[in-house]
């Protein structure tokens, strides 16, 4: 999978999935992103910041 | 807020309200309702629709001098509708049923004198509602003066099979007997429908209706169910109240217009076929004109009443607890004006809409992302690209320039011309204003942003010696006029034209002027305009009806990408003649959809070559425009800021240079990105030597995919994706 190739420039490992908290419009929740295990870097790709993301953030923006 | 602050401008709004011909009816029929079932031949529904408003519908569709067609709007164009002829329809191919209630028995009893069609029409409903009912007349049958009617034995039909419904024991007739008060005294209340100028008694437990409270026969009947109303009140509490006549007239002048409707003859009503036709005629009156005239309210589907609604409902709603319902629509007005424009009672949506952002931006529910971009422009228009300075060696001026901030970014050198123009008519007399009117702060209903502007341009206007304001952009005049009304202002196209100043040769032989939204209400701008046009020989024809937005208003380009190209495409579809615009925004919009266009200062002070700038062009333009016109009008040196990536050369595709003009990121957004990334290392990177870096901007977070360009410097970089998104990500859990 393409977005698990990225690794963390600083710290030279590659990334892992973990949960992360996304806020917007006064809104949390948490989804599975590759993340940098040392330094938390967070990987966000085309695709899921043009199809699910935005989707979501149109949602919440409409509500 | 309170409801009235957004009903004030939906109030006078009659949509959905009867149509002329209910208004003129005094049975109030939705005469509207009742058409729409005739024409779909739903005769059963039709005629309950019928018995419910009119009581007896064989002697009303008889006997109604139907003062409906006076009001009817369909008689200009082929004759009013044959109501009475489609009531009577209805009687004849509905499966006639009457109902009762299924309500309790009451032991009151009241009495009825008078048993013509008012008298039957009051005792109908109590009888129904389970009040024991007793009829009295001195004729030997029901009827009154319709006894001598030869189509009595029609109404005598429709009598019965309404009174069927009445539950035994609940309504006794006593024929051949003249009342006397004595029989009257163990009623708890009397209705009198004794005929004009009939027997009747006063008090409180005693009502009349009919002709002899000074109806007519019609009002009689349609007022049947209000008198027992008003009964039933008064054996509840003991408390008499008249009885109002429906004010059912007040609104018989509401017409709507019905441009493109075409004439039809009557038809006949006696078949089902040709009464169906008939009421096919019927043009439904209701005025939807502000959606007719709008593609925004069209996609919404919501009418202004709701809307007003909704827009309060939202300004009390604290989400995520309550959410709200109208913001894509609150954010996808132009703000144009054009639903005002059409209303024939002067309603105004856009207003409301302006009002509803002015509220979610004060109290912080409305989405930032949708005008985050804008007010960062604003604040750079009125910041490091803004001057306002006199004449050199002069401390005020008769005249200052204020282009805007849109035509220095777009086309710089017109406003450099004009600004020259200006100088040589004035005798010198002209200053500069290089700014902002404000207009991003209100469309994005942030008020204290807008006031702040308009305080400063308040107190640049005054330093000038109180200038008069020459504009070129129309959105700057209305912003001026509303919130700077003590500034005098003239356009830059009626000083070019009262100046005579001599044209180039004409881009057209024949076009069409687009008006901008904010010229609707400056009749003295868009004739200037026209002069200018005329001055270089084109043959101007003009566009159709009320102009429309080019989609640029409101700044509805974030929120509702999808309308904002609607509206472009529909502006530049209104008219195949190539079109001379004098707003540059609409120049741009239609310059992008294809459509051939040119702004009327091109055609004063040559075509601008060359593509539509893009986001940072046009700051650059802007900020080029100002010291080229410093060092040539003041010799005064201007040194535009520098950011450490401006260095970086970016290689982008053009099919990433229209996204991100599309979606509003900058060049100098993907710079920032990268030069921030690289100075800190903070990246991604991949095995095939792309990297990928994100900055979090104000409301918006820019990722960038890059890599060294092959062969170029240390400065140079390959853009391979650009996107951003509005959601933040606090962090991840690190184990």
């Amino acid at each position: 999978m393409d977005e698990m190739n990225w690794k963390c420039f600083k710290c030279g490992v590659p990334l892992t999935k973990k949960a992360v908290v996304f806020e917007y419009m006064n809104r949390s929740f948490s989804h599975e992103v590759p993340v940098c295990p040392q330094c938390g870097k967070v990987f966000i790709s085309e695709e899921l910041a043009e199809g699910r993301m935005a989707e979501v953030e149109a949602a919440l923006e409409d509500k | 807020m309170q409801l009235t602050d957004f009903t004030q401008f939906t109030g006078s709004c009659f949509n959905g309200e009867p149509a002329s011909c209910a208004c003129a009816c005094p049975f109030a029929l939705d005469v509207r309702g009742f058409a729409e079932k005739c024409e779909k031949g739903r005769w059963n529904a039709a005629w309950k629709a019928l018995k419910t408003a009119v009581v007896f519908p064989a002697v009303v569709a008889a006997l109604c001098p139907a003062p409906c067609r006076e009001h009817c709007q369909r008689a200009p164009l082929g004759g009013a509708i044959d109501v009475p002829g489609l009531e009577k329809a209805a009687i004849r191919f509905a499966r006639k049923k009457a109902e009762g209630y299924n309500v309790p028995p009451h032991t009151q009893t009241v009495a009825v004198v008078g048993a013509g069609a008012c008298g039957l029409s009051a005792a109908l409903n109590l009888a129904l509602k389970k009040y024991v009912v007793t009829v009295f007349d001195k004729l030997p049958g029901w009827g009154g003066s319709l006894r001598d009617d030869p189509r009595f034995p029609e109404f005598e039909e429709d009598f019965k099979l309404q009174f069927s419904a009445v539950k035994e024991g609940f309504c006794n007739f006593i024929f051949d007997k003249a009342v006397t008060e004595a029989d009257l005294a163990s009623f708890d209340a009397v209705y009198f429908a004794t005929g004009e100028g009939g027997f009747r008694l006063e008090g409180d437990k005693y009502f009349a209706g009919g002709p002899c409270a000074g109806w007519t026969m019609m009002e009689g009947i349609a007022m049947g169910p209000e008198a027992s109303k008003v009964m039933e009140a008064y054996l509840m509490t003991g408390r008499p109240e008249p009885i109002l006549p429906h004010e059912h007239a007040a609104h018989c002048d509401r017409y709507v217009s019905h441009d493109g409707a075409e004439s039809a003859p009557p038809c006949e009503t006696e078949t089902e076929e040709g009464a169906q036709a008939e009421a096919a005629r019927c043009l439904k009156c209701d005025c939807t004109e502000c959606i007719d005239h709008c593609i925004m309210l069209q996609h919404f589907r919501k009418k202004p009443h709701g809307l007003a609604r909704e827009a309060y409902a939202d300004s009390a709603a604290a989400p995520p607890i309550a959410t709200q319902s109208l913001v894509r629509q609150t954010y996808s007005c132009t703000n144009c004006g054009r639903c005002n424009a059409v209303c024939p009672t002067n309603a105004n949506l856009g207003a409301m809409f302006m009002l509803s952002r002015t509220d979610r931006f004060r109290r912080n529910t409305g989405p930032r992302a949708f005008h985050d971009f804008w007010l960062r422009e604003m604040d750079f228009s009125t910041g490091e690209a803004s001057v306002f300075l006199a004449p050199k060696g002069k401390e005020t001026c008769s005249y200052v320039f204020f282009p805007g901030c849109r035509l220095g970014m777009s086309a710089p050198r017109l406003v450099k011309e004009a600004y020259r123009f200006l100088q040589d008519t004035t005798g010198g007399d002209t200053g500069l204003m290089l700014g902002c009117c404000g207009v991003p702060a209100l469309w994005a209903g942030d008020l204290d942003r807008l006031n702040a502007n308009i305080a400063k341009l308040r107190e640049g206007w005054e330093k000038l010696g109180r200038p008069t304001v020459v504009f070129a952009c129309a959105t700057c005049e209305r912003t001026f006029r509303q919130y700077l009304p003590e500034i005098p202002l003239v356009s830059l196209y009626r000083k070019m034209a009262e100046a005579g100043l001599q044209p180039a040769k004409p881009s057209y032989d024949k076009a069409a002027v687009f008006d901008p939204c904010a010229a609707r209400e400056d009749s003295e701008l868009r004739s200037s305009v026209r002069d200018l046009a005329k001055l270089e020989g084109t043959e101007l024809t003009e566009l159709p009806g009320e102009s429309r937005c080019c989609g640029f208003g409101g700044h509805i380009k974030v929120p509702n990408p999808e309308l904002f190209r609607r509206f472009g495409e529909e502006a530049a579809a209104e008219a195949e003649e190539p079109y001379l615009v004098y707003c540059i925004n609409c120049r741009e919009v239609f310059k992008t959809r294809g459509k051939e266009c040119r702004h009327i200062l091109e055609e004063y002070f040559g075509p601008e070559t060359g593509g539509i700038p893009s986001i940072l062009e046009k700051r650059q333009n802007a900020l080029t425009l100002k010291k080229e016109l410093m060092k040539e009008g003041w010799d005064l040196d201007f040194t535009p800021s520098a950011n450490p990536w401006d260095a970086l050369e970016l290689d982008i595709s053009a099919e990433l240079r229209q996204k991100m003009e599309e979606t509003l990121v900058s060049i100098s957004d993907l710079q920032e990105t990268i030069w921030n990334a690289e100075t800190a290392g903070d990246k991604l990177q991949r095995q095939d030597g792309w990297f990928l870096a994100s900055l979090v901007k104000s409301v918006i977070t820019y990722w960038v995919q890059y890599r060294p360009a092959e062969g170029g410097s240390e400065n140079a970089f390959e853009v391979g994706a650009v996107y951003s998104h509005r959601m933040k990500w606090r962090g991840a859990e690190i184990q």
